[in-house]
């Protein structure tokens, strides 16, 4: 399924980037300390950002990316390359965080991005992108936005939250969600739509809001 | 009914996944209808802030400990020492030994089983009833005994 549906055609830099991903596979199998360490040092901060947003709070999401990293040394003499390495990672992670969120059978706590005793006041370990908006004003209330839809998407079920953070978020395109899911494409359509039409009415209201 | 096939376009205008008809389309549909309008801003605003949602960066610890956990994995384990194995084999000997004497030992000693004990009690029962019968071959008196256990009438 995943070897055919990876789209990893067209542009000449993609092409480059999945060759210097195999090439740094191929070490890291062959017990390449440099080139796992390689990997972690490319998708830590990814995966810790989709691992947070999955199961709500960092302590959980510390030990989830742990043991994704772990699992990942263990699987990699197995992984055959048909599907990529980021794909690959975020099938583990995803795995694992559903593990955690079934054991925990609760609704995840929401994640806060003001100083809380969470997260110990870290509200500055944020790497907030550039929106291009040199009016404060308007970068001050895109934040706002931005926890409305935060709060928003720790509210969608875990199935509908997986598959809008891996697109919407992560990037990943709907043959690669498929492949991590292990669902129809259909289907990963479906839940983006279900997702973004609950995310949209929480934006609604607080445009709503703003507007007055 | 119109607006909503339009709505199913918004994301998809966004995306770019629209061909140059459906575009010029939607827009002039966005310009006439003003609810769908105000959906378009909202799918925009959605976008923005899905796009622009902040990355926490992974605390180094947990680098660390993955790096600890990987070396620890690949140290090789302590091998015994040739000799050490030497010694272990008489000793082991010597184990199963004594737990096969004391396991005959515990055999020579128990009673016998309450089958046997049953057994050797019918057939004393049967000899008993031969001796009665022989005594009745030649008898011309037999025993009350006969007749009860052989169930016999004349």
């Amino acid at each position: 399924m995943c070897s055919d549906t990876v789209s990893y055609t067209g542009r000449r830099i993609e092409l480059d980037a999945l060759s210097a991903e195999a090439q740094l596979v191929e070490r890291a199998q062959a017990q390449d300390e440099t080139a796992f360490e390689q990997i972690m040092n490319l998708y830590a901060d990814r995966l810790y950002s989709y691992i947070l947003r999955m199961v709500g709070n960092s302590s959980d999401a510390e030990d989830l990316l742990q043991e994704t990293f772990l699992r990942a040394y263990q699987g990699l003499p197995g992984f055959d390359g048909r599907a990529s390495l980021s794909t690959w990672l975020y099938r583990i992670a995803t795995n694992l965080c559903i593990d955690h969120q079934r054991r925990r059978a609760r609704r995840v706590q929401t994640v806060s991005y003001f100083a809380t005793e969470d997260d110990g006041g870290e509200t500055s370990e944020w790497e907030f992108p550039d929106l291009q908006t040199p009016d404060p004003m308007q970068s001050v209330l895109n934040r706002e936005l931005q926890q409305v839809v935060e709060h928003a998407i720790d509210l969608l079920s875990p199935k509908l939250r997986t598959v809008l953070l891996l697109y919407d978020v992560e990037n990943l395109s709907y043959e690669e969600i498929a492949c991590v899911l292990n669902i129809p494409i259909g289907t990963v359509k479906s839940r983006l739509n279900h997702a973004r039409g609950q995310i949209q009415k929480h934006v609604e209201v607080y445009l709503r809001g703003e507007s007055k | 009914m119109k607006c909503t096939r339009y709505e199913r376009w918004l994301w998809d205008e966004l995306e770019g996944r629209l061909s140059a008809v459906q575009t010029q389309e939607l827009r002039s549909h966005l310009q006439a209808c003003p609810r769908c309008q105000r959906q378009w801003e909202v799918v925009q605003a959605t976008h923005q802030a899905l796009r622009g949602l902040p990355r926490r960066h992974a605390p180094e610890r947990i680098r660390q400990q993955v790096r600890a956990q990987i070396q620890q994995a690949r140290a090789p384990k302590p091998v015994v020492a040739w000799w050490k194995r030497v010694a272990l084999a008489p000793a082991l000997g010597l184990i199963v030994a004594a737990a096969w004497w004391g396991w005959l030992a515990s055999q020579s000693d128990a009673p016998l089983p309450p089958e046997v004990s049953t057994t050797q009690q019918h057939s004393e029962n049967w000899v008993e009833i031969h001796e009665q019968l022989e005594v009745a071959d030649w008898s011309p008196t037999p025993t009350p005994n006969y007749f009860i256990t052989t169930g016999y009438t004349r």
